[in-house]
């Protein structure tokens, strides 16, 4: 027989306790296995492959001086991760709606950004690390008295990608006139000039706009319409390099870099939030 | 409402078979408050099935059972907070320690937290297992898990307290000390006791006596009713030879075959056994003679010997048999 | 009132009983812990260069997911399975023991031990179902508390449909030896056919899904209703889902109403 094994009776939960916490702690212990090689072959060539579009301003210039959000935002990840940053600039990105045309593949870069839409359908593809910025439509509402029905918007439909039809859908329903511009400028010179009441465009465009102190600037609200953060792609299954540079970025966020480098490139703060449709509209 | 005639146990001509075969027939016992019965029967007899008749796990095929003043087919639940059982077979959880099987059974219960603390503390005292309430069951004797058992039946405080056989199994010193405890809560708490055993040198101590066998009650009564009703003086042999058999059941038509090519004889009067012995006494190669006893009783009753001894009883019988 | 409160305790010592015995029991804790390492670590990994993306708009299968964490919802499905249909060990154990006698002889009437006892069984399931959410930070998925509240909350549904179930196959079977096949006979196969492993790209229609995996497999994955209590976890941890995502919380509860039922239905028999 057996010698019985002695339990205290005060410490009754203590052995399952015991077994618990051992468990748990295995399991929290297998957590910093590293699931793949990605990072180490990063490491290994001691260079940090980037592809980005030829121009998306302002999350890439093409501007020594000012390189764009995305462009700092990658050399700050680069220089903490102790890797050179090395563009591979693929002017095809943003001019082809499909990205199989960009024929980007994993030999060229490890990380794609200037302006990768956080969505579903992306994420079918790549794996993402949100910039903190993102992008959508907006419209400037001109300073001075509340604002009173809309008849005409300035619209400006920009680089981005957006749903250009159903913001022209929008506003045909509801009796509001279009005013096409051709440049940014044009936004606001319709608005000075008093030809449209309202310009819309995408927020980014906005964001180089030299505009009245007073001028308001918000988001169409959603819905109907959406607004899309923005993200660097990296390849699916590159689990160690994305944490590495999550854990990165997040540092980057805690210390404040983030937000000068937005502040910046006028993508601090951002549109204010429309209450609802009737408040942009009248 | 069942009205409340009598409390202790009623069993009204209750019957039991399993797939067609009657284990239990037209039982009917009654007995009363604070009183404790033995039930004597061999191997099979139905003991078990009537036990579990009355703790209401098995609905029986027809009779009626009130426990306690109360209808049991009607009002199983409200009978169940007032009895207490020990099974024949151990039903303690091995891998939680003694404490958390009462603690177990005092929720279960329903009693509250100090409720527990409180009879937890008393029934390990009473069954002395008091050193042994934080340890695992599984590394428990026979002996002691059986006297957990006890304490846990004790726990809620029932009225009425079944036990199968608590002691089959156990060591001579173990049995003593369970039959004390019984004795003890029979005198100090009025307690009803139904107890079922095969050994048969464990029943005189209780109030009353059944005995059953192949599931029919054949007699009721204090064990001095028994022995004076029942009981004979019997000569149990084994003759020596065909020859001498053959003579014997030609001149007792009502010899009885017992185990081991031994025969039984009732004894109707002293001289019987003097012409016995006188005719017999030298062709026989054993000779025991019984003055009236329970085991004689059982054995006029059924016909049979109680085969299975306690253990640490062989050798008391032993001596009982004298070789001629 | 008064009444309620007893039961209340006695359904309580039924499901600590059960509780307690699984928190000392280190064989099936030990189980609870090696099957996500050996899935998620093992065959995540394993697989998941086979998964990766090589060239900008061509991935094999169109999940907006790593490989890895696609599998784990179902991994921490697979660890409830288990937990759970094993748990009819625990069921004939008492049985075998005569534990259940004891349990039955007591006042707390037959549902309510039922109850507890399932009760006790899909707690500890839960808890290892809930175990892997550990590994959440390997498999790239941040969680935040609500996410996990619901997890927790479909995964308790879930180990009590399959408590319930184990319960029901404990009544079906004489001893523990039959026990050892129901993992390859039960478990496995429907874990296998839950799209846990692989995809049925919600992106293609049925007719394309058909095209690309033999119709009798598409079939049994659309069968299976553990398939559909993988999506409802997919949709809380990594927001994905395959099918409605109103079907995994109704599959869930409606399995669990079911399966006790039937198990009240067999307990209240014996
Ligand atoms: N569940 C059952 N199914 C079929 N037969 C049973 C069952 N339980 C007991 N029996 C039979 O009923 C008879 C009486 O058994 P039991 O009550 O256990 O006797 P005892 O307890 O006096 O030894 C035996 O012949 C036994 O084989
Ligand atoms: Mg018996």
């Amino acid at each position: 027989m057996r010698t019985p094994r002695p339990i205290r009776q005060s410490r009754r939960w203590l052995p399952g306790a015991i077994n618990i916490l051992v468990v748990a702690a295995l399991l929290f212990a297998a957590t910093f296995l590293p699931p793949d090689t990605s990072l180490g072959e990063v490491r290994r060539s001691g260079t940090l492959r980037v592809c980005v579009p030829q121009s998306a301003a302002p999350l890439v210039t093409g501007d020594p001086a000012a390189p764009g959000y995305d462009i700092e935002v990658l050399q700050h990840l680069a220089e903490r991760l102790g890797l050179r940053l090395a563009l591979n600039i693929n002017p095809a990105i943003g001019r082809d709606f499909n990205p199989r045309n960009w024929r980007l593949t994993r030999a060229q870069c490890a990380v794609i950004a200037g302006g990768v839409v956080d969505s579903a359908a992306t994420r079918g593809f790549l794996q993402l690390l949100p910039t903190g910025v993102e992008t959508g439509w907006a419209a400037i509402v001109p300073p001075g008295e509340a604002l009173g029905p809309v008849g005409t918007a300035a619209v400006l439909p920009g680089s981005q990608g957006l749903d250009r039809l159903a913001l022209s859908g929008f506003l045909r329903e509801n009796g509001i006139r279009t005013l096409a511009a051709r440049a940014p400028g044009d936004l606001v010179a319709a608005l000075e000039t008093g030809a449209a009441d309202i310009a819309i465009s995408d927020r980014f465009t906005i964001a180089t706009l030299a505009l009245d102190e007073d001028a308001r600037i918000l988001w169409l609200p959603e819905p109907p319409f959406a607004r899309f953060p923005l993200a660097f792609g990296l390849w699916k299954g590159d689990l160690t390099l994305r944490r590495a540079l999550r854990d990165a970025m997040d540092a980057m966020g805690r210390d404040g870099t983030l937000a000068s480098i937005a502040e910046r490139y006028g993508l601090d703060g951002g549109p204010e939030d429309a209450a609802d449709i009737g408040e942009l509209f009248g | 409402m069942t009205p409340h005639t009598a409390s202790g146990i009623e069993i009204v001509h209750l019957s039991h078979a399993f797939a067609g075969r009657k284990v239990l027939d037209d039982i009917s016992l009654s007995i009363e408050e604070g009183t404790s019965v033995a039930l004597l029967g061999p191997n099979g007899a139905g003991k078990t099935t009537l036990m579990n008749i009355l703790c209401a796990l098995i609905k029986p095929d027809s009779g009626r059972v009130m426990l306690d003043g109360v209808d049991l087919a009607r009002q199983p639940d409200a009978i169940r907070r007032r009895i207490g059982a020990v099974f024949q077979d151990p039903s303690l959880d091995t891998r939680l320690t003694a404490w958390e099987n009462l603690e177990f059974n005092g929720l279960v219960y329903g009693l509250p937290r100090r409720e527990r603390a409180r009879r937890i503390d008393e029934v390990l005292d009473l069954v002395e297992l008091g050193d042994w309430r934080d340890e695992i069951v599984k590394g428990f004797s026979g002996g002691m898990k059986r006297r957990l058992e006890i304490a846990r039946a004790l726990m809620h405080q029932p009225r009425i307290l079944f036990l199968d056989e608590p002691t089959v199994g156990l060591d001579p010193q173990t049995r003593a000390r369970i039959w004390s405890y019984l004795e003890h809560l029979r005198t100090h708490r009025n307690l009803t006791q139904l107890i079922t055993t095969h050994y048969v040198e464990e029943v005189a101590g209780h109030d009353r006596i059944c005995i059953i066998d192949r599931g029919k009650l054949l007699a009721n009564g204090t064990p001095e009713e028994l022995r004076a009703r029942h009981g004979t003086s019997m000569i149990r042999c084994m003759p020596r030879d065909a020859e001498t058999e053959a003579a014997l059941r030609a001149a007792y038509p009502d010899i009885r075959s017992l185990a081991g090519g031994r025969l039984g004889v009732a004894l109707a009067s002293p001289d019987m056994l003097d012409a016995f012995l006188a005719t017999y006494g030298t062709r026989l190669r054993q000779i025991q003679i019984d003055e009236p006893s329970l085991e004689t009783v059982f054995l006029s009753l059924t016909g049979r010997e109680l085969r299975d001894r306690a253990p640490g009883d062989d050798t008391a019988a032993g001596v009982g048999e004298q070789a001629i | 009132m008064n009444d309620l409160i007893p039961l209340a305790r006695g359904l309580y010592g039924i499901w600590l009983r059960e509780v307690m015995r699984a928190v000392r029991d280190r064989g099936q804790l030990i189980g609870g812990v090696s099957r996500p390492l050996i899935w998620l670590l093992i065959l995540g990994i394993g697989l998941n260069p086979y998964f990766r993306g090589e060239v900008y708009g061509e991935v094999r299968f169109v999940i907006p997911y790593t490989y890895l964490q696609f599998l784990f919802p179902a991994v921490i499905v697979l660890n409830i399975m288990y937990t759970s249909i094993l748990f009819a060990v625990s069921v004939i154990w008492d049985r075998e023991f005569g534990f259940l006698r004891a349990i039955l002889v007591s006042p707390v009437p037959r549902g309510l031990i039922l109850l507890g006892k399932i009760l006790g069984g899909s707690t500890i399931a839960t808890a290892h179902g809930g175990l892997v959410l550990i590994l959440a930070r390997f498999a790239d998925i941040t969680l935040s508390w609500s996410q996990v509240g619901l997890a927790l909350l479909l995964m308790f549904g879930l180990s009590f449909g399959l408590t319930s179930f184990g319960v029901i196959l404990a009544a079906r079977v004489r001893s523990f030896e039959g026990f050892g096949v129901f993992s390859n006979t039960i478990i496995l196969p429907l874990y296998f056919c839950s799209s846990s492993i692989f995809p049925l790209d919600p992106s293609l229609t049925r007719a394309q899904t058909a095209a690309l995996y033999p119709e009798w497999l598409v079939f049994l994955v659309e069968i299976n209703p553990i398939t559909y209590a993988v999506d409802a976890l997919r949709g809380v941890l990594i927001n994905f889902h395959q099918f409605d995502p109103r079907l995994g919380p109704a599959v869930i509860i409606g399995l669990a109403v079911a399966f006790f039922f039937i198990a009240w239905l067999d307990f209240r028999r014996r």
